[in-house]
Formats: C-alpha cells, sequence, structure tokens
C-alpha cells in the first residue's frame, strides 16, 4: 500500500497534466505518460512508437492533441475501427461455401491429340448443344477420343488420338481473359507474362496450369474449347429439341456416362424466345449461349474437378491485399470468395476513412470494386438467377448491384479499386454485400448477426419446457416464441433476397401473399412454387412468401427496412459506442461504465455518428489512460528481469 | 477513487450466505428452546476491527493490460526487420537459416488473429503456444538484427531498426551499456530504461555479461556470432520476449 499510493499520485498528478495546459506537456514525462503514448500508437497508427516517435513525444511542446488528430485522419485508425466490426460480423467466406456455377466454371478434360500429345479442352458441364451425343456432356465422344468423362475425375478409358476433323468439328481455339489483357480485341497480342505483369497487374497470377501447356514446359498461347462455349452472343434462343426420353434400364447412348438431357416444361412452352446468355438458366436452356468475348463470362479451371484451381493469392492478408502473407493456388472459387471478403474491407475503410455517417455501415448504396468483382457482378451473379423463377415470370433479373454502374476495369484489375457511387435501389450497406448474404445464409441468421452487432442484444431462450408442436408459426409456438416473436420480423427484412444466394425476389413477380401459388384440395402448392413458397403457410386462396409470414410490411421494406429500423433505435448509439469501448479497453463495458458510455453516445449523436469524435473521446477519458495500469504495475515491478 | 470491480458481487454472495444461515438456523432451531434476545451488533469501520486498523481499502480500478494487437505487432515487427514486406522478411529470415523460420501462415492462429473464414475469434489473452510464438519469431528478429545491424556496412547508427549504436571496441561497463541498453529499451518497450522503476538494467548487464562470458568459455558451442554479438542477442531476446513488448 506504502508503494502504491505514492504511485497512483503520480500517475495521477501526470494525468492531470495531460489533461491539463491542452496536452502540450513539458518534456517531464513520467512512466504513465510513455504507456498512453505507446497505447495511442498502437491503436491509432496501427502499431508501436519508433524511437524517433518517442523522442518527438519526449521534446518541449509536443502537442499531443495535434498528435491524435494527426493518427485518427489517418489509415491505420480507419482499419483498427474497421477491424472491431470485422470482428463482430466475421464478413469472409469459408470454403464450406462453394461458388462452382455450372453456367459459369470451365472445366479442363484431357484428351489425346491429333499429334499423339496429351490435349486440354476446356468446356461447360450442362451446356446444351445441338449434336445429339455430346448434348449437356463434354463435346467430343468416346468413339472419338477413346475415353468416357465422368464428373468431377479425370477421364477414364483407353485415349487414342483424336483426328483433326473431329477435333475441329467439336472445339475451336480462343485467347481467353486469363491468359490475354486485351482479350476484347479482334486479334489479342497482350499474353500474360508473370514478370511483368507482376508490376503491371500485381495480384493477378493464374496458376501455372492455366498459363503453360500440359507438357509444363511450352507457354500455352491459346487455348481449344467446346466450340458452343466460345460463343459471344449476349443473349440465345430457348432450345427444346425434344431428346427422346431414356429407357428405363436402359445405359446411356453414345457411350456417355450420363443420359441424353431433357427439355423443361418451360423451355417446351418458350422454345425459340430470346433468353439472356448471363442467366443461370440459358446453360441447360440454349445452345447458341457460350461465354461471351474472350470467354469472360466463365471463370477457368486446370483439371475435370469439382472446383479446379484457377489462380494464385493470399490465403491471409491482416495486414490488407498491399501486403500478402503469401501467394498459393487455390481453386476458382475462392478467388471469388477472397474478394467478397475484400469488398466490406475496403467498404468500411472508406467509410472510417472519410469519416462519414456511422450509419451508412448499414444504409449506404456506394460500394467498392476491383477487377475480379466487376467480372463477378457483370457476368457471375446473374448466374445465380432464376431457376424455378423463370416458371413464375421471373425472366429478368432485377440485380442488387446494377451492372451498369460498375466501373471499366478487367479481371486483371486485382489491386485497382474504384468506388461505385450507388449500387441501385435495393443496395443497403452490408446487408446486401455477397459476403453478409453468404455468410449468413439463412434470413435469420442474417437477422441474428444485424441485431447483435448493431443492437448489442442477443436471444436468450426463456425457461420453458419445449413439447412436441405443429405450430409453423415460430412466433407463438411454445418454447420458441420468447426468441421468435423477435427474430421472426427482423428475418422477414430478407424474404426478398435468396437464401445462401443475392438474387432478388421482386414484388412485381414475387407478391408475399400470392394467389397464383395456392394450395390444392391436398394443401400440396404447385411444383413450380415451392422454393419460393412456404407450404406451412398456404391454404385455398393463397400462398406466403417465404420467411414473410413474420411480418409482410417487413418483408416488402426489405434490407434498407431493418438498416432504417435499426439506426433509429435507442438502442444503436450505445452500442456503436460500446462496441468501440469494449474493443479499445480490451473489456466489456460493465454498469460502472455507464457515465463513460453516456457521454461517448452523446459525442456520437452530437457529432452526427461520426467515429472519430467518438475515439477521440475515448482515447482521452480517463477509462483509457488506466487500461493498463495497476496490474501491470505489480506484474512490471515484481518480475524480473 | 473509484470502486472496486466485483465489490457487488461480494456484498450479494455475503448476503446470500447470511441468507442461507438465517434460514439454516429458522429450520434447524424449532425444537430448541428460544435462545435469549441478543444484543445486535452495530456496524463499525473496517478499520476499527482489531487487527485490522492499518489494512487500508483498495478501491481503484483493476485492470490488466491489453494484449497489443496481433495486426500492431506483425507491423512493428516487420518495421523492426527494417520496413520490409511480410513475404520479404519470411524470405530474409529463410535465406541461411531453414529453421529459424517457417512461414507466416503457419504462426498466424498462434498469434491470436482470427481467422472470419472458419469463425475463429480473436486471441484476446496470451497462451501457451502464442508465448512459444513470439519466443520464436522474437529470436528470429533479433539474430536477423544482429548481423544486419552491428557488422560491417550496416550503415548510420541512427538509422538501424533495432541497435542503433556500434559494438563498443572493448567489452562495455555498466556505463557503456546502459547507454546501448537504453536505445534498445526505447526501440522495443517506447520508454526510457531508468523509468522501469527496478533494477532492470542492471540485471540486463548480467544477462550480457555472462551471455559473453559463456560464449567466450573455451570448449563453449560454435556460434556465428561473436561474443560481443551473442550479448547484445541476448539482451534481445530478453526484450523482444517481455510481457511489456506484448502487453499495453
Amino acid at each position: 500500500m506504502r508503494a502504491f499510493l505514492p504511485r497512483c499520485l503520480a500517475a495521477l498528478a501526470v494525468t492531470g497534466a495531460l489533461l491539463g495546459a491542452a496536452d502540450t506537456a513539458s518534456a517531464a514525462r513520467g512512466l504513465a505518460d510513455y504507456r498512453y503514448f505507446r497505447a495511442l500508437t498502437i491503436d491509432l497508427a496501427g502499431r508501436m512508437p519508433t524511437r524517433a516517435e518517442v523522442a518527438a513525444f519526449e521534446a518541449d511542446g509536443f502537442d499531443l492533441d495535434g498528435y491524435i488528430d494527426q493518427q485518427l485522419a489517418g489509415p491505420a485508425y480507419a482499419e483498427r475501427v474497421r477491424r472491431i466490426y470485422m470482428d463482430l460480423l466475421r464478413l469472409d467466406v469459408g470454403p464450406t461455401f462453394q461458388i462452382v456455377p455450372p453456367q459459369t466454371t470451365l472445366r479442363r478434360e484431357q484428351i489425346q491429340g491429333p499429334n499423339g500429345k496429351p490435349l486440354g479442352i476446356y468446356y461447360r458441364k450442362g451446356q446444351r448443344r445441338a449434336r445429339i451425343e455430346t448434348d449437356g456432356d463434354f463435346c467430343m465422344t468416346q468413339d472419338e477420343t477413346g475415353l468416357q468423362f465422368p464428373p468431377n475425375t479425370a477421364p477414364t478409358g483407353a485415349p487414342k488420338s483424336v483426328s483433326q476433323e473431329a477435333l475441329d468439328a467439336a472445339t475451336v481455339v480462343v485467347k481467353p481473359w486469363w491468359l490475354y489483357r486485351d482479350y476484347g480485341s479482334a486479334a489479342p497480342t497482350d499474353r500474360y507474362d508473370a514478370a511483368t505483369w507482376a508490376t503491371r497487374l500485381p495480384g493477378f497470377t493464374p496458376v501455372v496450369g492455366l498459363t503453360m501447356e500440359l507438357d509444363g514446359t511450352t507457354p500455352t498461347v491459346e487455348i481449344r474449347i467446346c466450340k458452343e462455349e466460345a460463343q459471344q452472343a449476349p443473349s440465345g434462343t430457348i432450345f427444346a429439341p425434344k431428346r427422346p426420353a431414356p429407357v428405363k434400364g436402359a445405359p446411356p447412348p453414345y457411350g456417355r456416362l450420363a443420359q441424353l438431357p431433357q427439355d423443361s416444361a418451360y423451355a417446351t412452352a418458350h422454345a425459340g424466345e430470346a433468353i439472356a446468355c448471363t442467366m443461370g438458366s440459358s446453360l441447360g436452356m440454349a445452345a447458341d449461349c457460350g461465354c461471351g468475348v474472350g470467354l469472360e463470362r466463365c471463370m477457368p479451371g486446370d483439371g475435370p474437378g469439382f472446383d479446379p484451381r484457377a489462380f494464385s493469392f493470399p490465403t491471409a492478408s491482416p495486414l490488407g491485399d498491399a501486403a500478402p502473407l503469401d501467394d498459393s493456388p487455390q481453386a476458382q472459387s475462392a478467388w471469388l470468395r477472397y474478394f467478397w471478403g475484400q469488398e466490406a474491407i475496403h467498404f468500411l475503410d472508406n467509410v472510417f476513412a472519410q469519416d462519414r455517417d456511422f450509419r451508412d455501415v448499414l444504409t449506404a448504396r456506394d460500394t467498392w470494386v476491383n477487377g475480379p468483382l466487376t467480372q463477378f457482378y457483370k457476368s457471375v451473379a446473374p448466374a445465380a438467377c432464376c431457376g424455378d423463377g423463370l416458371t413464375l415470370g421471373y425472366t429478368k433479373e432485377q440485380p442488387l448491384l446494377e451492372p451498369s454502374t460498375l466501373p471499366a476495369l478487367l479481371p486483371h484489375d486485382v489491386m485497382r479499386w474504384e468506388h461505385v457511387a450507388d449500387r441501385g435501389p435495393q443496395a443497403s450497406g452490408i446487408f446486401t454485400m455477397p459476403v453478409f448474404l453468404t455468410k449468413y445464409g439463412t434470413r435469420r441468421a442474417r437477422a441474428h448477426v444485424a441485431y447483435s452487432t448493431f443492437l448489442c442484444r442477443d436471444f436468450i431462450s426463456g425457461n420453458v419446457q419445449l413439447r412436441p408442436s405443429t405450430e409453423p408459426n415460430l412466433m407463438i409456438r411454445e418454447g420458441c416464441s420468447t426468441c421468435h416473436a423477435t427474430l421472426e420480423p427482423l428475418a422477414a427484412y430478407f424474404t426478398r433476397i435468396t437464401e445462401s444466394g443475392w438474387t432478388f425476389l421482386p414484388a412485381s413477380t414475387f407478391p408475399a401473399s400470392s394467389t397464383t401459388c395456392k394450395a390444392d384440395a391436398s394443401g400440396n402448392l404447385p411444383g413450380r412454387c415451392k422454393t419460393y413458397y412456404d407450404p406451412a403457410f398456404a391454404d385455398a386462396t393463397h400462398a406466403m412468401l417465404r420467411g414473410a409470414y413474420g411480418s409482410t410490411d417487413h418483408a416488402e421494406a426489405g434490407p434498407r427496412g431493418i438498416a432504417d429500423a435499426f439506426t433509429a433505435a435507442p438502442e444503436f448509439a450505445p452500442c456503436v459506442a460500446e462496441n468501440i469501448a469494449s474493443a479499445l479497453l480490451a473489456r466489456p463495458l460493465t454498469t460502472d461504465d455507464a457515465a463513460l458510455r453516456t457521454a461517448l453516445t452523446q459525442t456520437l449523436t452530437d457529432g452526427g455518428y461520426k467515429l472519430r469524435a467518438l475515439v477521440r473521446a475515448l482515447v482521452k477519458s480517463d477509462a483509457y489512460k488506466a487500461t493498463n495500469d495497476v496490474v501491470a504495475h505489480a506484474s512490471r515491478d515484481g518480475g524480473a528481469p | 477513487m473509484k470502486k472496486v470491480r466485483g465489490h457487488g458481487y461480494v456484498r450479494a454472495s455475503l448476503l446470500a450466505v447470511a441468507l442461507f444461515g438465517a434460514a439454516l438456523s429458522s429450520a434447524c432451531g424449532k425444537d430448541k428452546p428460544a435462545a435469549p434476545a441478543e444484543t445486535p451488533i452495530a456496524p463499525v469501520p473496517v478499520s476499527q476491527i482489531p487487527g485490522h486498523e492499518q489494512i487500508g481499502e483498495d478501491t481503484a480500478l483493476k485492470e490488466s493490460p491489453r494484449l497489443v494487437p496481433q495486426e500492431a505487432y506483425m507491423r512493428t515487427y516487420l518495421q523492426l526487420f527494417g520496413g520490409l514486406a511480410p513475404a520479404d522478411v519470411q524470405k530474409r529470415i529463410k535465406l541461411g537459416s531453414a529453421t529459424l523460420f517457417d512461414t507466416w501462415n503457419d504462426y498466424l492462429s498462434a498469434l491470436g488473429l482470427p481467422d472470419y473464414r472458419l469463425d475463429l475469434p480473436r486471441a484476446a489473452q496470451t497462451s501457451s503456444l502464442m508465448l512459444a510464438t513470439f519466443e520464436r519469431l522474437g529470436v528470429a528478429l533479433c539474430d536477423k538484427a544482429v548481423e544486419r545491424d552491428l557488422r560491417a556496412g550496416a550503415g548510420a547508427a541512427a538509422n538501424r531498426p533495432v541497435f542503433a549504436f556500434d559494438l563498443p571496441s572493448v567489452e562495455p561497463d555498466l556505463a557503456a551499456f546502459t547507454t546501448r541498453f537504453d536505445s534498445l529499451h526505447r526501440t522495443f518497450l517506447g520508454y526510457p530504461a531508468a523509468l522501469a522503476g527496478t533494477s532492470r538494467t542492471a540485471r540486463f548487464y548480467t544477462l550480457y555479461t555472462n551471455a559473453v562470458a559463456a560464449h567466450a568459455a573455451p570448449g563453449a558451442a560454435k556460434s556465428a556470432f561473436t561474443a560481443s554479438e551473442a550479448g547484445w542477442a541476448s539482451v534481445c531476446y530478453g526484450l523482444v520476449r517481455h510481457p511489456e513488448f506484448h502487453l499495453y
């Protein structure tokens, strides 16, 4: 105690000196001063202070307030705050979510070329072809190659050299986007060069399997691809050739491993009509839809696997994409997942670096994209649409990000990020970004993480006994209602975005209450409706859109509705203050911190929800200055060396 | 003075014990004859209880030091490596010493970095594995810093990331050591060694001289370092592994 009190008094004196005289301190620095300066530098500059910075701090007239303001204007501050919310939201999608749409995934089969050497042929699984022998499958037959082509693995059989005539009939040669910067020109010449592209177009590194021939030594200057996949038209025509139905028990014809594809009822009914080649449905309905100019609508893979490798890029980049820790060959789906996470990072960094209204995190319609994301939004994202929605009339997607708003970036522009000022009317902060919608695949998961992150509240089940129940309404089912009475209406805000996806379901095509999809006498919905409408909330007059039963008003309001509701909630501003303070103090706030929480909340709201003022107030508070105080003394002074 | 965190909890626990005791007393006492009425004991300040006259109540807020954010640790590490990129640091350390450093990716989870893909949260407290990783990274940093900063061609002393001084021509006495140690202390811990509050400089001087002696002793293991270099490397190890380096 005797030793402790003088230290406390000294610390108080020092603290008083720091708070007084506008923090322009004299050169007489105490240990607490140095520790405070070190903490400020760690939190606001993102690293420990250098010797030079310590020396500057020791100099007469050092302006601590000015130092704090200078750091608050820097990128390290923005990153520090972003990390707080990234730690809460964990916006990076793991390998369990594989985005491998058949419409945009090019795989490569290895056959024996006319010269007897191995030859790789790219193709899309499920591609409709006019040639019956290969319709919906690889474009060369067993007769021609000696091989069969099982899904997601290497061909089987005894390979034989294909004839040049058969090869030319089924395939074409293309200079694709992953090999040529100028793939859009009539005669591309600017081929990938690892040495020069590393500085010209950093971050874009195709795996060796894409840049070298199968012999491993010859650079690939053009590729062979099935001719249907090489088509460039933006739209095609619905194809319904009425292939013979397979005879039960009969093997697939023409040496195939799969039966011939059958025409869907929709294709039969709409044969000859136009269909956009970006839509996922076009793969199975049009023989004249391909991967576009330079194959830009498709992602390449270096083999026949389900999710083949495509590019080398960091598996982790905790210090930002400009400071990668490694460069590893990864699956083509990982390429897109990685940049989904980067989109959120760049968006949040911009909000905090520009000291924008924090509510923009939930409500803003802008975002940031690079080349791969531009390609994703233009070509890959639409492929998720529309499945069964076609049969309900959803033939033209209403995207969460309007492709027309995208900058003119090419897929190689990995490190070039550009601002998209307005994604479109459905956009709402992070809530409509692919990383959020796939990380939290269900409506309830999305609502839950938003509730806990932005209102600092959670769902705690009541002490009630769960009993078997057939009640589909969780808002009233005993044992469930304590949480779901709140959760279901919140989840309803995400009704109009498909689960584990980003396809928007417009009210014009998918009314919250549909009479078209009403149940029959047996209580069953029409088959085409089941994906979107909930049989548990259907009767002879109507069916409810899945997820909408919690609140049709919320369903219509969409993600912007939950953003508006949350930012207007009384818990919102205190929750922001709590999240920031508990992260920088490295402990949860308690009732002892009520005054601090109130003061920070007031600072936030008075300052127009700009975080810089809040963080400035926090790092100048006694709570922050004392954070490493007493126990640290005991540990340091008692320990050795 | 502020309240002791947890004071309310202690009070509630005491109340619960008292209530339990009262209930027990009530339940067990039914068959006993009624006790004579007791004189209530008036509450007194703790200092008036015999034997407690000199025991003060520490009502200061108790806070543990925080773990330096993993990203700040890594940035500082890179800074001490002369501002190299992470991949370049990895290459530099592995150059000539394949076992000194594995890969950054091998250390990320041990350092406590979150992995959002796998929903692994950020570590807010140290662990044995984390301390071992700090040690491994620290040793690699110091060994390379000795090679870079204390040998010919190191450049101006003030610009050297770690050892901003030259080796003295003779083994330093405590005064010569103190100046150099203070520079290292500021580099790693951010404040003058004199403020450490204990005989830290003297203890590190002992560490230095012991390392030099052990290195120069007959039959000592062969080393890439001279005795002086080994001494300064040991001091560097001590600071880069110091709790104050990892906490704030």
